[in-house]
């Protein structure tokens, strides 16, 4: 397994370059020593070409930037090792986001859709008093919100996604997943029809199909089914009520 | 919200859409496995199936039941089938989609669109048939199946299986009844005792002589 040469078949356009039509450019490399897809990367655009245009900042799957399909699959590029991989490695751009060239994709627009859509913040009308003390909130209620914050917006979900790759106003499994996280904060006073509002249609919880490449291809591991579940039945209940 | 959106108010038909798809699609699930397993009486011999089956009509189940069940086979297909891609363009994305991402439970949902509408076609071939031609004798459906329609019988009973097999294990997931692994073999086990029960019925029937 030592010293691979690897052939990486990279996805090329530039939407705005008029008249350039897509192609797959291949790229040879030396294998190294816990090489990941990120790595290569930056070894080809310093070494063979410069103008390949891809995503990353924080290389240690934080930030969520450097998404992309490898061998057809979402994926961080910063966490994916060659290893794992065979010798020849296709890397191609997350689908639904907008493609901003080669392997680069404006996921930010997208997130800031959802939030805004959603009302992704804590919704309150009490004036903030800075003389008194703080609410008190439980550590299982604090946990459960962390956990419900775990999400590092990187699209992988998403793009697996069958639904959001046909349907641009669904939410998918970030989306539901954001919304789970207001639903368990007690400083979100929105009542409870606010959320069937926003949740309970085909963009929302019951356009899901349940194929679970969310959560299959999540690369933080988060417990997506049953989140995903949880705001289902969650809005089948208040569906009732309201 | 927009104008349109508070005109017409709280729309909550994407919840119902959603509950009767669950509902229909659980009772013919339901269905499937109770008939594969009266069916399946002929095994036991051509009195034990008459019998039954005369029972079933004496008390007007059959009557109620068979009506029922083509209510709830085309409420289904309304329900259910809203969700297939019918766009050229949505079915070539899905396509795409799918041969890229090699997921298991993703290429299920793409053979339940198959198999549902194939089962429309099928299924409602076989209502018809049985509607027209009862009361239901072990005579009567051993002479269509020996009269060259095996092969239709055979791939109604896959389709039919596999068909609610795979919805079955996406609804308890979507609502997320059971963890998703031990279902998967739990219903994948189901389905293969039920798709050799139907093999074995037919079987039965290929070979009842002296009809």
């Amino acid at each position: 397994m030592k010293n691979r040469e690897l052939t990486l078949n990279i996805f090329r356009y530039d939407p705005n370059i008029p008249g350039r039509e897509p192609y797959m450019q291949p790229y040879s490399l030396q294998e190294t020593e816990g090489m990941t897809i990120f790595i290569a990367l930056n070894q080809i655009r310093e070494n063979q070409d410069p103008s390949l245009k891809f995503d990353f900042v924080c290389r240690a799957a934080i930030c969520g930037s450097c998404g992309m399909l490898v061998n057809g699959r979402p994926r961080l590029a910063c966490k994916t090792l060659t290893r794992d991989l065979p010798e020849v490695i296709t890397l191609m751009p997350l689908p639904v986001f907008k493609l901003i060239g080669d392997l680069s994709v404006d996921t930010g627009s997208w997130f800031r859709q959802l939030s805004i859509k959603t009302g992704a913040w804590v919704h309150s009308d009490k004036s903030f008093n800075p003389n008194c003390q703080e609410e008190r909130m439980s550590n299982e209620t604090a946990l459960k919100i962390y956990e419900a914050e775990r999400c590092i917006e990187c699209g992988c979900c998403i793009a697996g996604c069958a639904t959001a790759n046909i349907r641009d106003d669904f939410l998918g499994a970030a989306g539901l997943y954001k919304i789970a996280r207001f639903m368990v904060d007690p400083r979100d006073e929105r009542p409870e029809e606010k959320y069937f509002d926003v949740v309970s249609s085909e963009e929302g919880v019951f356009g899901c199909l349940g194929l679970m490449a969310c959560e299959d291809n999540c690369p933080m591991e988060l417990p997506l089914q049953v989140q995903l579940a949880y705001v289902r039945r969650k809005m089948a209940l208040i569906g009732f009520r309201v | 919200m927009q104008f349109q959106r508070i005109v017409t108010g709280k729309i909550k038909s994407d919840l119902y859409y959603d509950l009767i798809e669950l509902f229909s699609g659980l009772f013919l699930a339901g269905f499937l496995g109770m008939h594969l397993i009266f069916e399946s009486s002929i095994i036991a011999g051509k009195k034990v199936f008459n019998n039954l089956s005369q029972t079933l009509d004496e008390n007007y189940l059959a009557l109620a039941g068979i009506s029922l069940v083509v209510v709830v086979f085309f409420i289904h297909f309304l329900t259910a089938g809203r969700r297939i891609p019918t766009r050229c363009k949505e079915q070539k994305i899905i396509w795409h989609h799918t041969g890229r991402l090699r997921h298991l439970n993703t290429w299920a949902w793409v053979l339940q669109i198959i198999t549902g509408i194939i089962i429309l076609i099928l299924g409602s071939i076989h209502m018809w048939v049985v509607v027209t031609d009862r009361p239901i004798k072990a005579e009567t459906s051993a002479l269509r199946i020996q009269s060259g329609y095996l092969w239709f019988y055979v791939i109604l009973l896959l389709l039919s299986v596999v068909h609610a097999g795979i919805g079955i294990y996406r609804q308890f997931i979507k609502w997320g009844w059971f963890p998703r692994k031990p279902l998967g073999y739990v219903i994948g086990f189901i389905s293969i005792f039920f798709i050799l029960l139907g093999f074995t019925a037919l079987f039965t029937f290929l070979r009842a002589g002296g009809l």
